[in-house]
């Protein structure tokens, strides 16, 4: 489930963090999932569990996650709507800008038809 | 923590370390790069007491190493020169090893002697390479010691044994702040391994920093301009390679993405792609930058 690409130019703990974000997303991962301890995924991965800590640190900070000591970490109360209504967000923006800067509602149509799946 | 100041150490006229300052945290694992002849051994020997420094300073939780029991007691040295005493057996070698270290842990050694079954009471000078190697590796990882010192260690293992020994390194980082300190040529194994690196070349620091921000250090561009720009009209990038080919422009830039995509985006580039070099290539480009071309050897 957390399998990550040790070959990439991405750093570990960014790839781990982005694949649980979207592992939620996907709602494979729900509001009071437990997810594997440190030295699990350490362990499961082959990583340093200094780069999992790491991971997990900036889930917790940005409230993906919550950690109970001594219980382990857990999904926080944030839905996949609640994501993808704050990724529109970022959408918005865009469009917004893009058609200050000229561009025409057809070509964003077009954009968004070659964007992938 | 381990600590070296200023450390230099000369063989007759040859200069193995030239000045080296560098400090190590608990519960880190440090990986030690550099080419052959760098080094690196240099190192992991000085902080297992093998070697005196010539000048400066070598200490492990601030005690000098050097003819001290109680420094030496906390380091395990996985040495690449395998085993020392061949008339031994696995079991012979176990016992000399738990006298000298206080938390041996003979349930770890039978744990992992369990998966490789070594014979217990066979000469070492019986075994095979690989099998002197998995016996000096069980023994430093039952040692449970702070420190642990691996010097190409993982060369002349299987897949199956790195596994087990990656294993072992995270629960003793996590149980007990273990300091592992690996000197290797694989960078692969290093990325995932370890957290923070240096890189040694001609028996000095190159850098010494946290891998992820070594990963994102340095950028390869390619960059479509309106206008010919020369280099040196990049003068405030920190360029390492600079390429041109009819319209577009290769360049190799020291610096973060979010840097140079705002120094490049005042030249209004018409198409900007920018990708961070991997390991293997910040590897490269740091080591030619210190005269160390590869180019000119074909």
């Amino acid at each position: 489930m957390f399998n990550i690409d040790l070959q990439s130019r991405t750093p570990i703990y960014e790839q781990l963090y982005k694949k649980v974000v979207e592992l939620i997303l996907k709602n494979e991962l729900k509001p009071g999932d437990k997810l594997p301890s440190v030295r699990e995924l350490a362990k499961s991965l082959g990583v340093n569990p200094n780069t999992v800590s790491k991971a997990f640190q900036l889930l917790e900070r940005d409230k993906f996650i919550y950690s109970l000591v001594g219980r382990g970490s857990f999904i926080s109360n944030v839905s996949a709507d609640d994501l993808r209504e704050s990724s529109f967000a970022d959408f918005d923006r865009a469009v917004a800008e893009a058609l200050d800067a000229g561009a025409t509602k057809q070509e964003l149509i077009d954009r968004i038809n070659k964007a992938e799946p | 923590m381990i600590e070296l100041k200023n450390v230099k150490m000369s063989f007759e006229d040859f200069n193995a370390l030239d000045g080296v300052d560098l400090t190590i945290g608990e519960g880190t694992a440090f990986g030690l790069l550099g080419s052959n002849g760098a080094g690196k051994s240099t190192i992991l020997r000085l902080l297992s007491g093998v070697y005196k420094q010539t000048s400066g300073e070598v200490l492990i939780d601030g005690e000098p190493v050097y003819d001290n029991v109680s420094a030496k007691s906390k380091v395990f040295f996985i040495n690449d020169e395998t085993v020392q005493f061949g008339s031994m057996t696995l079991s012979d070698m176990r016992n000399y090893y738990k006298g000298f270290y206080p938390n041996f842990s003979d349930e770890i050694f039978d744990k992992l002697n369990a998966v490789i079954k070594l014979p217990e009471k066979k000469r070492l000078d019986k075994f095979s390479k690989g099998m002197k190697r998995q016996a000096i590796v069980i023994t430093g990882l039952a040692s449970g010691t702070d420190y642990l010192l691996l010097d190409e260690a993982f060369d002349g293992l299987d897949p199956t044994m790195r596994i087990i020994v990656k294993r072992m390194l995270v629960d003793a980082m996590l149980d007990r702040k273990l300091t592992a300190v690996i000197s290797s040529h694989n960078l692969k194994e290093i990325n995932e391994v370890c957290d923070t690196a240096a890189l040694l070349h001609q028996g000095k620091l190159l850098f010494n920093r946290d891998l992820d921000s070594v990963k994102g250090s340095i950028q390869k561009v390619q960059a479509v301009f309106d206008k010919d720009y020369t280099e040196k009209e990049f003068g405030n990038l920190n360029i390492l390679h600079y390429e041109k080919n009819q319209s577009i422009t290769y360049l190799i830039i020291k610096g973060t993405e979010e840097e140079i995509r705002e120094e490049l985006g005042k030249k209004d580039p018409k198409v900007l792609d920018m990708i961070p070099l991997t390991l293997e290539e910040v590897f490269i480009y740091e080591m030619e930058g210190m005269g160390y071309d590869f180019n000119s050897i074909q």
